[in-house]
């Protein structure tokens, strides 16, 4: 059992958080500098080759570890020091519950792919990322500058306004699906509904048969399409990247928080935000892309169509498979999109991010629980 | 391949469409995204590609004529600078990095020269108001501007150093020509 969820862990750090923090640190580069008509980091070589300047993250790497740690005069040490671990951390933990994969039984061996699954997924990463805002803040306040300090309360400003909408934009999603465990919510993504279906369920109009195949996966995007674009920006601002990088605000407040790091401490903070883009492609594939499941073909569909050619034991197997390429797939999609945004949205001031917090997402939210509870309870009137 | 120039009209007023800012997000998006997949596909097959990056130790960029590098004395056929040290350069120059000594050279049909012209390329600020100020067409602005160096001592440029023949110069020496008559003749013909 322990060796399960060790091999589990492993897996997730190798892909999730070993492979794609570098590579997307690259593709950060390639991809701006694509969509900008220019070219993007070519130079860092290894004896003349370059391969699409693929050995820019190894070069940034060693860079950053060859530098002197600096801790400025009047700093408070102990908090500066520990200030980027506190950042990075929340951000690794929080794969944690993100499932990867669905359950699959090799004969009375049940294999459940992801690290923990907990009743209480969605509020462990909730509360996982509110811990990584006390990183940011002890950085900006530690460092005994200025500007860290403005850059640390915007950030603690920031973060705790975005939680509050960011918790109560999801509320639809758990409403949904009833459920606040991961792995069932993307179970219940696993089927499809009827596109017409409401007009049966709420004005007993029957649905012909032969509109049956309009049909639209069982996906929170669909169901929750208001939430879905509150969630991301929430959480867009969460993980204060352009266009919401008021805590780091090159243009007023030099670099805000981390200012006074250098060296790998200032690395743990760049990774940190890096770890997060994967950690919110993961989260947002899993609550409304429905993560590992392949749109109309359910786990149970692909099973029984593989196995009664080829046995339960491949079938199974490759189904896996099929859903661990799936969700990461999603996830690929997912920082793509993130990435697209951070380069194409100019940045927000800080009153317009404030304002768009608190004046619009936030009643928008609060109106998307009691719309989704009024059309649930009407849906049960209808199917009584 | 070049870019090419749109013109956008900007409305003062904002539609409820562009309020809404979602759309106007995904309008967005779909305008950076058609750049980044052509050019993607363009990557792949390598042509059709908006770039417009000059690759630079290895590509230059030609600058225009009128564009102002480190000043350089013009060096004749003989050898010798064109330059008379009159000191009007020193004189102009308000940063005073020029330095010169001059010379002598007996029965010559120009007897003055510069013994020792120096200039201190780390004070000088490329204003080229000494080749405004010298009448005899000796010191004239480059194209070069690739002068860094690891010391100041090195930066402080003596006279073989800025000597630069003058058939290199024919460019410059040509704008400026130019330039002038433009000026004299916008003043009306006087001098």
């Amino acid at each position: 059992m322990l060796v399960e969820v060790v091999i589990k862990a492993l897996f997730i750090l190798l892909v999730a958080i070993g492979s794609f923090v570098p590579i997307i640190t690259w593709v950060e580069r390639k991809q701006s500098a694509i969509m900008q008509d220019r070219i993007g980091a070519n130079r860092a070589d290894v004896a003349g080759i370059r391969i699409l300047g693929l050995f820019h993250p190894i070069a940034d790497v060693i860079k950053l570890f060859a530098k002197e740690d600096v801790v400025p005069l009047g700093a408070n040490r102990v908090m500066h020091l520990v200030a980027p671990v506190i950042a990075a951390v929340p951000a690794v933990i929080a794969y944690a519950v993100i499932p990867f994969g669905a359950v699959y039984a090799f004969g009375a061996k049940e294999i459940s792919l992801v690290v923990a699954d907990p009743d209480w997924g969605l509020l462990y990463i909730f509360a996982i990322g509110s811990i990584a805002t006390y990183g940011t803040i002890m950085a900006g306040w530690s460092s005994n500058n200025n500007w860290s300090m403005l850059g640390g309360l915007r950030a603690s400003a920031q973060m705790i306004s975005y939680e509050v909408t960011m918790g109560l934009s999801v509320v639809g999603v758990f409403m949904v699906f009833h459920t606040l465990k991961l792995t069932d919510m993307v179970f219940a993504q696993d089927s499809t509904f009827r596109l017409l279906g409401f007009l049966d369920v709420l004005f007993g109009l029957p649905v012909p048969v032969w509109l049956d195949w309009l049909r639209l996966p069982n996906w929170g995007i669909f169901l929750q399409p208001l939430a879905f674009v509150m969630f991301l920006t929430a959480i867009m601002a969460e993980n204060k990247r352009p266009p919401f990088d008021m805590p780091e605000g090159e243009s007023e407040i030099v670099a805000g928080y981390h200012t006074e790091y250098s060296g790998m401490r200032f690395g743990l903070f760049f990774m940190s935000e890096f770890i997060e883009v994967v950690v919110i492609a993961g989260l947002v594939s899993t609550l409304f892309l429905g993560g590992w499941s392949i749109p109309y073909l359910s786990q149970e569909t692909i099973i029984g169509a593989i196995s009664s050619v080829f046995g339960i034991g491949f079938a199974t197997g490759l189904c896996m498979i099929l859903h661990v390429l799936t969700f990461f797939l999603k996830v690929i999609v997912m920082i793509w999109l993130q990435m697209a945004l951070r380069w194409s949205l100019p940045r927000f001031r800080y009153d317009q991010v404030m304002d768009l917090c608190w004046k619009v997402l936030l009643p928008l939210s609060i109106a998307n629980v009691f719309v989704t509870g009024l059309v649930m309870l009407l849906v049960q009137r209808g199917a009584a | 391949m070049p870019g090419k120039v749109v013109k956008v009209r900007r409305h003062e007023k904002l539609g409820w469409l562009e309020r809404l800012y979602v759309p106007m997000i995904v309008k967005g998006l779909v305008v950076t995204s058609r750049h980044f997949f052509r050019n993607l596909r363009g990557f792949v097959s390598g042509k059709n590609r908006t770039d417009f990056v000059v690759q630079y130790p290895e590509e230059r960029v030609d600058y225009p004529d009128a564009f102002r590098g480190m000043p350089v004395l013009v060096q004749l056929d003989n050898g010798q600078p064109r330059c008379v040290a009159c000191g009007l350069c020193e004189f102009a120059c308000p940063t005073d990095c020029i330095s010169i000594v001059p010379g002598e050279i007996e029965g010559a049909r120009i007897e003055r020269y510069p013994e020792v012209f120096d200039i201190d390329m780390s004070r000088c600020m490329f204003c080229g108001l000494c080749e405004e100020a010298c009448p005899e067409e000796a010191i004239v602005m480059s194209r070069e501007v690739e002068i860094a160096t690891y010391d100041r001592p090195s930066m402080i440029y003596e006279k073989q150093q800025l000597l630069v023949p003058e058939s290199l110069l024919k460019r410059r020496l040509d704008f400026l020509r130019a330039e002038y008559d433009r000026q004299h003749a916008a003043a009306g013909g006087r001098s």
